[in-house]
């Protein structure tokens, strides 16, 4: 491994200790020749270390940098720390400073003198004390970290895109080119999913040269990590397969609830009642809805917001497709009246307002209740000024809200993703990587992320390809987290506690072995596991027990 | 590096900061310019975002940290773009970069220099509610956190009197009045325009009292009156009396009709004000005074039923447009048509109005320059093709964010994406094309 500890060895270690000024920031607070003077003092506390202790003026400046570069190859540092500001400002400048000379940038590190000591504490004394106590803990620290290596990968820029719907159609065209292969996967025996209507990408996704499409298959194993994943594909024909790709899309798209699991709704099997998404697909195929002995209803009812309760969710997409519906009714045979019973209009957007305007013109009935039931054919309708009302149609199309698919939940174990509060793929952060898994790699479109119209499927999708097109450039290759967790095989009994936590999915039990295993190039380095190991079999790069104690020791000394 | 290797992102809101991220690297250089001295956009006057409350600032600050750090970036603030000309893959476009006086590279944003400043102007990133001087950042917490100075208030700039109080008080000798605007001429091989929008005038709306009546906020005074680094450091009280509000009405929907459109996310950030009322004076008393609840997508009606009856009273109006606000001798009176079409009065102390995204003033000059078409909205129209594309309607130029439409930052953040892989893939495109057999496949977007 890449350890090369140099604390714990007999070799004298020259630790230089560098203290920026920053003007009157720093300087003007605290007493710097006073802290320099204090640690040299007690310099024979360190066995077999030399101390090189100065101060300097800007040493985040062009000439500051240049100062530090030279004083680490003349002075042969094996160890740096330096005393400035916070880590957010300048962590990454003295490391890359580092990177110039023979000095490991994680033999070097920064205490913050400034933001959390000068700035803050306003008796110059107590500041003075102050930033001489971080120093010495930062020195007893640094002496205990290890030289890390970045390990470049190479990557495989080829995608998998799991369902053929709306969304796996686009990321698979938005990805494929001359340099990446896209494999298109697809549970059921045609392209097409949810949408009930014909779309659009489908003949460009079957000419694409660049996309393998694979119909009545699943994928039914996958190990790996972003740029390297092997993919198990099983066709319904019993027949496997393995590819291998950089990525993996999850667009397996959603189902819709079922209208009586609200207590409010109940039919049976011989009433007029179809859902939404049920009439909206004979509309597009047959042209028009006729009841079940071939006759045109009279009086249809499209009821909104059926599931939004039980849910826990507004699906956002059911009263513009609901609108829309109603609408087409109205404009295919004028002689139907519709009415659309509703309790909130959710239409956000120029479209939504222009849905809302082609309903009223088309002469759609609109009723906004405060509740509304359904047994057999009979509406109740619980009006706005609290009268309520009772309804018979010919005809009742509940919208029924978003939910999961089906095979959400196998696909999240497989992969080792979460899932949401309500059952769908959840993302790796809700606002800053909404296309994101906790598995780098990974990545969710459409609405197996949840409730959304086409169009943000299609953004959804398109997201995702944009991940992959600039993560995974090929030719180009991926640096992984080097702060990561290892496993020290002699003391890890395989409790498995560690399997539990990791929520990157980048631990997995070496049955074999009765042992826990890393997968390093998957691990975060969060420290969870580290946290959960009962036998101190964990050890997280950089951020050691012995790291931190031998630190906090000095600190509270 | 080529010019088709170059990339243009213009706003350094979440955005324009992410786009840039994705696309920068060794082989992709960014320039990303920003209009105001500071990066960062509308999401960090938030102080918290819905529906998880998170700290925007906290959000944030990584990605202004990444952006700014990222070798691969020139960030252009105080700047503004000033032609655009030519095609795809080959785009010259000028940028001119206001004088700032004071010097990024020097600078370590330790304000004494505000000390010693003699001149106050309003603050309009804290939308006016406090003051700041002739040098000043817009808050606490800018990025980068290097102050700015108002050439036409500071008195030695605007030839008032031989002021030097700033130059002198600054250690880093980072002030220089001397400087001067200055011009870049750029090659890039695609644009991402990513300017964000702004929300409803509500002086329009006279109706709603807003400018006449003190107690009736816009939201982004509000947003900036909830902010612990805003001008009462976070404390809610009323503009003018400095009471603490006891009944607040928040009514939805302002600009709605005149806008033609639900911005759709309105009703969440007035639920997310619930919130801050309710966390900062839990015995206040709200009420939503409202026609329709819109809060789509799986995360939100969870955060409506979290305020609904315990936190604060919804109130269903027949008709928005027939909302009054008016002045008391107390305070201000809310008449609105109820279910019923009865007229019901509601007596509170301040009142907020959630006003419609609309676009920023600006947009219609960037598509002029950029040569886009617009929306009947006068939003930057995209997806022309309806494949959820975010190219606009000139190849090579593409958008993210509410430049383009009301979104929400998780939609914001879908965008950039998109857009930052749409620009991906036509930059290799283009690459391949110059050193392979041109009867390979052609670029789709």
């Amino acid at each position: 491994m890449s350890e090369t500890g140099t604390g714990k060895t007999e070799m004298t270690a020259r630790v230089g200790v560098y203290l920026c000024e920053c003007g009157p920031n720093i300087a003007g607070k605290i007493d710097l020749d006073k802290v320099m003077a204090d640690i040299l003092s007690e310099s024979d506390r360190y066995r077999n270390v030399e101390l090189v202790i100065r101060r300097y003026g800007f040493l985040c400046s062009g000439p500051g940098k240049q100062y530090l570069e030279d004083e680490i190859k003349e002075n042969g540092l094996t160890h740096l720390v330096v005393a400035a500001c916070s880590p957010r400002d300048h962590d990454s400048t003295f490391m890359e400073v580092c990177s110039r000379t023979d000095l490991n940038p994680y033999l070097y590190r920064i205490v913050n003198i400034r933001e959390q000591c000068s700035w803050v504490i306003t008796d110059p004394e107590e500041a003075t004390e102050r930033a001489a106590t971080y120093i010495r803990g930062s020195i007893s620290r640094v002496l205990r970290q290890s030289s890390l290596f970045e390990k470049p990968l190479e990557i495989n820029p080829d995608a998998v895109v799991i369902g053929g719907g709306a969304a796996g159609m686009e990321a698979a065209l938005a990805l494929s080119s001359d340099l990446r292969r896209v494999f298109l996967v697809e549970k059921s025996a045609s392209l097409g999913g949810g949408c009930g209507i014909t779309m659009p990408q489908e003949k460009a996704v079957i000419e694409d040269p660049n996309v393998d499409i694979y119909l009545e298959t699943q994928m039914s194993s996958v190990i790996g990590f972003l740029g390297n994943f092997e993919i198990g594909l099983k066709s319904a024909d019993g027949k496997d397969e393995e590819i291998t790709a950089g990525a993996i899309i999850l667009a397996i798209g959603s189902d819709y609830s079922d209208p009586q699991e609200s207590g409010r709704i109940s039919f049976s099997e011989s009433d007029e009642v179809h859902i939404l998404a049920e009439a909206e697909r004979t509309l597009e195929a047959a042209g028009d809805l006729k009841l079940r002995d071939g006759t045109m209803p009279e009086t249809i009812a499209v009821v909104h917001c059926v599931g939004r309760e039980e849910q826990g969710y507004c699906s956002g997409v059911c009263c513009s497709s609901s609108l829309k519906l109603a609408a087409a009714i109205r404009r295919l045979s004028p002689e139907t009246a519709v009415t659309s019973v509703y309790r909130d209009l959710c239409l956000p957007g120029a479209d939504g307002e222009n849905v809302l305007r082609m309903a009223r013109e088309s002469g759609v009935e609109l009723i906004r209740t405060k509740g509304t039931s359904l047994s057999g054919m009979e509406l109740d309708l619980e009006k706005m000024d609290g009268t309520s009302e009772k309804r018979s149609f010919d005809m009742i199309i509940p919208a029924a809200a978003i939910v999961p698919a089906a095979d959400t939940v196998s696909l999240a174990e497989m992969l080792r993703i979460p899932l949401d509060e309500h059952g769908f793929f959840k993302e790796a952060h809700r606002m800053t990587d909404p296309a994101g898994t906790t598995t780098e790699g990974v990545f969710i479109a459409g609405t197996a992320h949840g409730p959304m119209s086409v169009m943000s499927s299609m953004r959804f999708a398109r997201a995702c390809a944009g991940q992959v097109l600039t993560r995974l450039v090929p030719g180009e290759r991926i640096v992984p987290e080097v702060k990561v967790t290892e496993i020290l095989e002699a003391y890890c009994t395989g409790c498995g506690n560690c399997l539990d936590v990791c929520v990157y999915g980048a631990i997995y039990a070496d049955t074999d072995r009765g042992i826990s295993v890393v997968n390093e190039a998957v691990c975060r380095g969060c420290g969870n596991c580290f946290a959960s190991c009962p036998s101190g079999a964990l050890r997280t790069r950089h951020f050691t027990n012995e790291q931190i104690f031998r630190e906090v020791d000095e600190a509270l000394r | 590096m080529t010019q088709a290797e170059s990339i243009l992102v213009i706003g350094a809101g979440i955005a324009g900061m992410k786009a840039s991220l994705m696309l920068a690297g060794p082989a992709r250089k960014v320039y990303l310019v920003e209009r105001l001295p500071i990066i960062g956009g509308k999401t960090i006057k938030n102080e918290e975002s819905f529906p998880n409350m998170e700290c925007s600032t906290c959000m944030v600050a990584p990605i202004q940290q990444a952006v700014l750090q990222n070798p691969h970036i020139e960030t252009l603030t105080y700047s503004a773009v000033e032609s655009i000309e030519g095609s795809a893959g080959d785009f010259s476009v000028s940028v001119r970069i206001k004088a700032r006086y004071v010097s990024l590279e020097a600078c370590i944003g330790c304000g004494m220099c505000f000390e010693v400043c003699p001149v106050t102007l309003p603050n309009e990133w804290e939308e006016s509610l406090i003051e700041k001087k002739a040098i000043y950042v817009p808050c606490s917490g800018s990025l980068p956190n290097v102050p700015v100075i108002d050439s036409e208030r500071c008195l030695k700039l605007n030839g008032t009197e031989e002021c030097n109080l700033c130059v002198e008080s600054c250690a880093f000798e980072a002030i220089n009045l001397e400087d001067e605007d200055r011009l870049l001429e750029l090659k890039v091989g695609a644009l991402i325009l990513a300017t964000g929008s702004e929300t409803f005038d509500l002086s329009a709306l006279p109706g709603l009292g807003y400018g006449a009546l003190p107690g009736v906020y816009s939201p982004m005074e509000f947003e900036r009156l909830f902010a612990s680094n805003g001008p009462t450091m976070g404390e809610i009280t009323l503009r003018g009396s400095g009471a603490v509000p006891d009944r607040v009405a928040i009514v939805h929907c302002a600009g709605r009709e005149e806008q033609g459109y639900c911005s759709g996310i309105c009703c969440m950030y007035s639920f997310k004000f619930v919130r801050f009322l309710k966390h900062k004076l839990p015995d206040v008393q709200v009420f939503n005074i409202h026609s329709d609840v819109c809060v789509p997508g799986k995360n939100y009606e969870d955060f409506f039923r979290s305020v609904n009856g315990g936190d604060t009273e919804m109130l269903f109006t027949s008709s928005i447009a027939d909302v009054h606000v008016s002045g008391t001798d107390s305070g201000l009176r809310v008449a609105y048509p109820d279910g019923g079409g009865v007229t019901a009065d509601l007596e509170v102390d301040m009142v907020i109005l959630a006003a419609a995204i609309i676009p920023a003033p600006l947009t219609a000059r960037l598509a002029e320059l950029a040569g886009v078409e617009l929306d009947d909205s006068g939003f930057i129209r995209t997806s022309l093709d309806g494949s959820g594309s975010m190219e606009t309607s000139r190849a090579g130029i593409f958008t993210a964010g509410t430049v383009e439409g009301p979104k929400d930052i998780q939609s914001t953040v879908i965008q950039a994406e998109s857009a930052a892989g749409q620009v991906a893939f036509l930059m290799s495109s283009m690459a391949d094309l110059t050193e392979r057999d041109p009867s390979g496949k052609s670029v789709k977007s």
